[in-house]
């Protein structure tokens, strides 16, 4: 059997992932401190993904990135390089949907976090970014990690978007959902099966890895 | 010319009308056709539609292969359009297709096409071929389920190249559309669709599939044996068929976009 499904899709969610991480927690901080009007736009711009079918997203992505769209040509042009129809493109369209997830989760941990500790951090002499990464992130861990796995879910299993920017060239940018499609498609039941089996696997270990993690940190 | 259409249609629905009893109530045709009829069966339907609006007709359009697995799993269908007989047959042997009504109604060519300026400068099938050995180019093609996917695999064996070792030169799409939206919007370096769909969009056309690579490209037509409306949709194929007009308007019709009607 072919593994490079399995390969590419986890390699494109671990990435996605580890983007979304920082852009998440980021905005998350950042906006938080915003005045509530503009707070609520940049909340709806921002968690719009989150609503929108993966084929509106996939439209929109490749209108901007595709060779004859601006930013695709202008890339193009200065690079060399296409953004579309590679394993890499696919990256884009898991961190446009997996981000309000993200977002979305580490802002409500943040919001709920004990400012006073933050300022007593500070009257101890501590700078913004110590406070941020020893006090606050720390205070807000369960949040964190549940939007991290849920952003790693979203991109594992990221398939309308993806099958728009990267299309499907087997031993290239092949990933788990898009190879499952194909396999039904083209009459491969039991192809389609196995794949399906290896998600359903992927999936139950790694939510199960963070539930004993999640245990064991209540017990301490 | 629509003027001589509609009339002629007219005449048509008049003596189809004519010859059964009169049906005042409003009846839903389901029209199943393959993805690269997209646009010259849209055109048919506005004008029957113009001449007989008691009927209304639902066109679904996608690849015949798709369509055949929908058809398979009950839906509702009165008249099938494939682009292969390939799909046909499966329905035939099942005993699906209602007894005398099919008939091979279109032929189509299949063409290498390319995105507007050729940035990879691909010139004919012959080349196409070598550069495939060598990896140098993204060439977009219908999946195996796919009508043009499978009349793309005869043109791989006719050059005798072995699709499992082209991995990375090849993406595959679920149908025609599909592949030549990515030809135009120069995703790929060039894909292998039909004339008609390289015309309606406005695709350049660098090579034609000829008979002996990839086989005559035939689109059979059948009316459903599980149909509500066996009348309607046999009036419809006739449409399509142009036999019951004298002039050519039918003919011209398919042929605008590339298409050759079989008599």
């Amino acid at each position: 059997m072919d593994w490079y499904p399995l390969f590419n899709s986890l390699r494109i969610a671990a990435i996605s992932t580890a983007a979304v991480f920082f852009l998440g927690i980021a905005a998350a901080q950042w906006i938080a401190r915003l005045p509530r009007g503009v707070k609520g736009v940049l909340d709806v711009i921002l968690t719009l993904p989150l609503v929108l079918p993966p084929t509106v997203v996939g439209w929109l992505l490749l209108m901007l990135l595709g060779p004859k769209r601006p930013l695709g040509a202008w890339v193009q042009e200065a690079f060399g390089v296409r953004l579309v129809m590679t394993w890499q493109s696919a990256i884009f369209a898991t961190v446009v949907v997996a981000f309000p997830l993200m977002y979305r989760t580490a802002r409500g941990a943040f919001e709920s976090f004990d400012q006073n500790l933050a300022d007593a951090g500070r009257t101890l002499g501590r700078s913004n970014a110590w406070v941020f990464w020893r006090v606050q992130m720390p205070c807000c861990k369960q949040g964190v990690l549940a939007g991290t796995v849920l952003a790693f879910a979203r991109a594992l299993g990221e398939y309308g978007a993806t099958s728009m920017l990267a299309g499907y060239t087997p031993g290239r940018t092949a990933t788990i959902s898009t190879t499952v499609y194909q396999l039904w498609r083209t009459g491969d039941d039991p192809g389609a099966l196995r794949w399906v089996l290896v998600n359903l696997a992927i999936s139950a270990v790694f939510l199960l890895a963070i539930s004993l993690l999640e245990h064991r940190r209540e017990r301490r | 010319m629509k003027k001589l259409l509609s009339f002629t249609l007219a005449l048509a629905a008049l003596l189809t009308l004519t010859a059964c009893a009169p049906k005042p109530e409003e009846t839903e045709l389901h029209i199943f056709a393959a993805a690269s009829m997209t646009e010259v069966l849209d055109e048919f339907i506005e004008a029957y539609s113009a001449v007989d609006p008691h009927v209304t007709i639902i066109p679904t359009s996608d690849s015949s292969g798709t369509l055949l697995t929908q058809i398979q799993e009950g839906a509702d269908c009165d008249l099938f359009i494939s682009a292969s007989p390939k799909q046909m047959d499966v329905l035939d042997e099942a005993g699906s297709l209602l007894e005398g009504t099919r008939v091979d109604l279109l032929e189509n060519k299949v063409t290498l096409a390319v995105p507007q300026g050729n940035p990879k400068g691909i010139e004919s099938f012959d080349q196409l071929a070598r550069l495939l050995e060598s990896g140098d180019v993204l060439l977009a093609v219908g999946n195996s389920d796919v009508p043009v996917g499978q009349y793309t695999q005869k043109i791989f064996a006719y050059y005798g190249l072995d699709e499992a070792s082209l991995a990375g030169a090849l993406t595959y799409g679920s149908n025609v559309k599909e592949v030549t939206t990515q030809v135009s919007e120069g995703t790929v370096d060039c894909g292998i669709i039909y004339a008609t769909d390289a015309f309606s969009a406005g695709l350049t056309v660098v090579d034609s599939a000829t008979e002996e690579m990839c086989g005559q490209v035939i689109y059979p037509a059948a009316v459903l044996a599980g149909s509500k409306h066996p009348e309607e949709a046999r009036a419809f194929l006739d449409l399509l068929r142009g036999n019951s007009t004298r002039d050519d308007a039918v003919r011209k019709m398919f042929e605008a976009v590339g298409f050759s009607p079989i008599r």
